[in-house]
């Protein structure tokens, strides 16, 4: 068998907002008003040490993205269902943590 | 493609008419069977330990039960349903005439769990992160991404703790002609993952329109039940059954982690579900090599058949004793 390919993504990556606006192909000024609607957010405060954003971010702008383009909510939209799937999944996971108590 | 039925009763080997303790009993008593850290045929042990996981994923769960028995009524030998199923699988895209079926493989889930039991259908279209066909044409000339597709894949907390490899393999079926290729990759989980983090592997998603880039295939990992944890973030709990004359007097016991064991000092007067933190025991938070702690919650067990004599130690007690837990 031939070699495999390993995909090693390292969870401490973190990515320039340039390299969010490639990856998740939006431009870079949608992504400072997602980061102003507090929709996403840096790694690290970008006043002080620059815009860095984590995997999670590219993420969630595509996520975004979607809701946007294929689904028409707007962005107070987007920020409700953002939040609502996030509690979903916390509270899916208190669940199954009491369940198998 | 029609997916073949699960009997997961009978994986866990219990009935169908089992109670949910039988149901975790049996769990846990083929977890700690065939986990792939103590088994000694390793591999037949980690198929063994994914499939009873599984089992366990939907019985486990009251909603996945009943509509697991549910499923299992209206199935047929094929693989159809006599009424229409709920949604549609999976990591599948309707529309277009290039349209394709996506299975991976390698992740611990089956084929039958991941279209009836998987996580992203019930996002409803969550799992379709792609524009829809019909904007391709509104904007010819457009390069557009291809999609991303999303995955399940069950991670021990073993894993979850040092890290590992997994190889993960991706079909995909032409829908009108059938064509079926395969890629297989080999996929780090770093060490520190946490549940319902998404491991992006780049390039390995839908294919782009017109030039456009491939999406990624995203792996979602889901933590593997553990027949000693519970998981809450990074914190581990785990039940220590004591007698009631331990949780009086105190006592020293060992209890697992998930590396070794450690020696708990139980304070005398330990009530009921008190929870004793073992430090840094847990899994890890970050990167930065901190780790949850581990929670040890006491509960206390009665002797189900006192003897003779321990009966009449009981009595003695309870003359003896000032002690009345419904005073006020």
């Amino acid at each position: 068998m031939k070699a495999l390919q390993v995909f090693e993504p390292d969870a401490r990556t973190v990515y320039s907002i340039e390299m969010v606006a490639h990856l998740a192909q939006v431009p870079r000024r949608l992504i400072v008003l997602y980061y102003k609607h507090g929709l996403v957010s840096p790694v690290r405060d970008p006043a002080s040490s620059g815009w860095c954003f984590d995997e999670e971010a590219i993420r969630i702008v595509r996520r975004i993205e979607y809701l946007r383009s294929a689904c028409n909510v707007n962005l107070a939209g987007i920020k409700l269902i953002l939040g609502l799937t996030q509690e979903v999944e916390r509270l899916r996971q208190e669940l199954r943590f009491q369940q198998r108590r | 493609m029609p997916v073949e039925f699960k009997d997961y009763y009978k994986v866990l080997g219990v009935p169908r008419n089992a109670s949910e303790e039988d149901i975790k009993k049996a769990f846990r008593k083929l977890a700690r069977q065939y986990h792939p850290d103590v088994a000694k045929d390793k591999k037949g042990a980690e198929e063994k330990f994914k499939e009873i996981n599984e089992a366990y994923e939907v019985l486990g769960d009251p909603e996945n039960r009943t509509k697991y028995d549910e499923l299992g009524a209206s199935w047929r030998e094929d693989g159809s349903f006599r009424q229409a199923p709920g949604r549609q699988g999976r990591g599948r895209r309707p529309g277009g005439e290039e349209s394709f079926e996506f299975h991976v493989d390698g992740t611990g889930f089956s084929d039958f769990f991941e279209q009836f039991f998987g996580r992203g259908g019930r996002f409803g279209g969550m799992n379709d992160f792609a524009p829809p066909h019909a904007r391709s044409t509104e904007e010819e000339g457009f390069a557009l991404r291809g999609a991303d597709l999303e995955s399940d894949i069950l991670v021990t907390l073993e894993e979850a703790l040092a890290g590992s490899v997994r190889t993960v393999s991706l079909q995909r079926v032409n829908r009108r002609t059938g064509e079926a290729k395969t890629q297989t990759l080999k996929v780090r989980i770093p060490p520190g993952v946490h549940e319902g983090q998404a491991i992006r592997v780049a390039g390995m998603g839908e294919d782009g329109v017109g030039g456009g880039a491939s999406g990624d295939l995203y792996l979602r990992v889901r933590f593997a039940a553990h027949p000693e944890f519970r998981v809450r973030g990074a914190d581990l709990y785990y039940a220590l059954d004591l007698a009631p004359w331990e949780a009086v007097l105190g006592t020293k016991v060992v209890v697992p982690t998930l590396k070794d064991r450690v020696s708990v000092r139980i304070p005398p007067g330990t009530t009921q579900g008190r929870q004793l933190r073992v430090r840094g025991r847990g899994l890890p938070i970050d990167s930065s090599g901190r780790q949850g702690d581990l929670y040890v919650v006491v509960n206390i067990q009665v002797p189900p058949e006192p003897g003779e004599e321990e009966r009449e130690l009981w009595k003695q007690l309870s003359r003896v004793s000032p002690f009345n837990p419904r005073k006020t």
